[in-house]
């Protein structure tokens, strides 16, 4: 079963609808990748989750259930339990997600103590070892300085160490590395990969990095303008994409066998705002499979490989990395 | 043949707070004695992560870095000698790309208004000048219905195609472009860096590219240097250093990098790199990757190993890039 099911999500800025539909699920143990371009809609699906949508962002539609218990309409006491215990978020922008007047092992540490899951020194001691697993080196010495004493990519790691430290069942990672350099990178990659391989940490992380997606995900998600347009196993959607635009998008990546100085294949046009949507498949402006049929709105539909589209590409394996 | 831009032993070192009463100040050596030449036509990256010095190499060929030690030299003119008119004259030939185009554009002109700027501030007339701008926004790919708008109206493409033709706008020989698509969306990536080729190989361009993205790099670069706290590590072709890095942070770098192979999921043998990065406060007497290096053996503490040359056009600096010999 799963740990976190979302259905048929919308969410809206006043008029305009932001996330229209959003169907996905996260199981203990698995990292799904939810994946897409700025305006996509991927952050704001896992700010709803954790219920952390700005104030003039409401969500209009849909459900989302954690462990079987539906938390949309849930007072915010409910929220709070299982918020930074049950459920932890890591953000992009680690600098503005610290408090500054705060020493860093005392932000490590105080989820546990909100939750009376540990007594301030036990947590104390804890945040020092959460502290080193993360990689911060000289932990000790370092939980009593304040975020402006350490570098963004420490600051990261801390912001990681803190949402790790309670052992959430759900962990959603946006964008967890993107400000990190790629050495600190691959270890905090591996960290979470761990998370889910030995703790059963559900992990639903947001990127628009398809290397991050290729070696992390087991099942991954994309979205476009708001929706899903794909959904299945990693190896799917690497390798048997239906949705043009996964296809399109696998197809961008330099990669490090291309012939250098050749032209790179590219998306035609710009990623609309959400204002300027297409009406039926918000894809069609840039597709070249486009038909009239396309507007109209193509369904998800069900099975293990979904794909939002009129026209799919066949999903014969073809390989884009030979 | 003289080289278009030229890095003699450069060393950019900032002054810091002091070190408290009666102690010495400290001082951080950003670039800490580096040689790099940069020929007509040719795009060269430097890499490497934060705090490595890539960014403050470029900002001291802009002016905007002082230069402690070393020179640099344009087309065999010393940039440090140069008097305010001299090193004016030299915007015309040297630009730059940021990478935020956000931040690189004025909110409130339009964009022609800001492709216009250099042209205005070296004293083009109106007459001269239109045409010019509508030129750039074709060269670029933008469309001149656009001309009026503000920057908040485009996209972050458009956007960084406005600050493009802003930097061709003097008609430049070598433009710096720092992280100049780290910004952008993935499906934008590839348009831009289409579009810097383009330019290259219609303008015969030069190109200083400073990124931390290697599969960016090794799409665009004909040579590359590794930089590791202020200095090079690894230096040389790109295409023979991305098939053989010979520099154990070289190597750490590229296993780094996540592939979108899926078939190789689990298979890669990645370097995963412990211990911590020196402070360039206080870099350390020995070679600056020690602490973190697979490879380290007790003399490479020591002293700093040379940068020498490891076959006709390629250096490395390291006396045990191997691992043969044993510490």
């Amino acid at each position: 079963m799963s740990l976190l099911q979302v259905e048929d999500l919308a969410v809206s800025a006043g008029d305009l609808q932001l996330v229209d539909g959003v169907t996905l699920d996260v199981r203990a143990g698995e990292v799904v990748a939810l994946v897409g371009e700025s305006g996509s809609g991927k952050s704001l699906t896992a700010l709803s989750v954790i219920g952390l949508l700005a104030d003039s962002l409401k969500v209009t539609g849909g459900s989302i259930s954690f462990d079987g218990t539906a938390f949309h309409g849930a007072s915010g006491r409910d929220m709070t339990d299982i918020r930074g215990k049950e459920l932890a978020m890591i953000f992009q922008e680690p600098v503005s997600s610290l408090d500054p007047l705060m020493p860093i092992g005392a932000q490590v540490a105080e989820s546990l103590i909100v939750h009376g899951t540990a007594t301030p020194a036990q947590a104390a001691k804890m945040a020092v070892d959460m502290l080193r697993r993360v990689g911060i080196p000289d932990p000790e010495r370092r939980a009593h300085q304040l975020p402006a004493e350490l570098s963004g990519g420490m600051c990261q790691r801390v912001m990681i160490a803190a949402a790790l430290i309670s052992k959430p069942r759900l962990l959603i990672a946006d964008e967890p590395t993107t400000a990190l350099d790629v050495t600190i990178q691959a270890q905090i990659l591996d960290l979470i990969r761990d998370l889910a391989t030995q703790d059963g940490t559900a992990v639903l992380m947001i990127t628009h990095d398809m290397g991050i997606v290729a070696e992390m995900a087991d099942r991954v998600c994309v979205m476009y303008g708001g929706r899903v347009v794909e959904q299945g196993e990693v190896e799917d959607i690497f390798l048997r994409p239906r949705h043009p635009y996964t296809d399109m998008l696998l197809r961008t990546i330099p990669r490090l066998d291309h012939p250098p100085k050749q032209e790179l294949f590219a998306i035609p046009g710009n990623v609309p705002s959400p204002s300027d949507w297409p009406t039926g498949c918000r894809f069609k402006t840039r597709c070249d499979r486009v038909t009239a049929q396309c507007n109209n709105r193509p369904v998800l539909g069900t099975g293990h490989h979904r794909t939002a589209c009129f026209h799919p590409l066949t999903g014969e394996s073809y390989d884009r990395f030979a | 043949m003289t080289a278009l831009l030229e890095f003699q032993d450069l060393k950019v070192h900032w002054p810091g707070k002091s070190g408290g009463f009666g102690k010495p100040k400290h001082v951080t050596r950003a670039v800490d004695g580096i040689s790099l030449t940069i020929q007509q036509g040719q795009t060269v990256a430097v890499v490497g992560e934060s705090g490595c010095g890539k960014s403050t190499t470029g900002n001291a060929a802009l002016g905007m870095a002082p230069i402690t030690e070393g020179k640099i030299l344009f087309e065999g003119r010393d940039l440090g000698r140069m008097d305010k008119s001299e090193r004016r004259a030299l915007w015309q030939d040297m630009q730059v790309i940021f990478q935020d185009p956000v931040a690189a554009l004025n909110p409130r002109m339009s964009i022609a208004r800001s492709i216009a700027e250099p042209l205005v501030v070296n004293g083009w007339s109106k007459a001269r000048i239109d045409p010019r701008v509508d030129e750039l926004m074709a060269l670029v790919g933008l469309n001149p219905d656009q001309r009026n708008r503000r920057p908040t109206a485009l996209s972050g493409g458009q956007r960084q195609r406005v600050v493009i033709a802003r930097a061709l706008a003097l008609s430049p020989r070598l433009v710096i472009c720092d992280e100049p698509v780290s910004a952008l969306d993935v499906s934008i990536q590839s348009q831009i860096l289409n579009l810097l080729l383009r330019l290259q190989r219609e303008l015969g361009l030069s190109y200083l590219f400073i990124s931390h993205d290697l599969s960016v790099v090794r799409h665009i670069a004909d040579r590359i240097c590794v930089m590791y706290l202020g200095i090079i590590v690894e230096e040389g072709p790109a295409s023979q250093v991305f098939a053989t890095p010979r520099h154990p942070y070289t190597r750490a770098l590229l296993s780094a990098i996540p592939s979108p192979d899926i078939r190789q999921r689990g298979r890669r043998d990645r370097i995963l790199l412990t211990g911590d990065l020196p402070s360039p406060m206080s870099p350390p007497s020995g070679c600056p990757f020690a602490s973190r290096c697979p490879n380290v053996l007790a003399e490479c503490s020591a002293a700093r190993p040379p940068l020498e040359a490891i076959s006709e056009d390629r250096k490395l600096r390291c006396i045990n890039p191997d691992g043969h010999l044993r510490g």
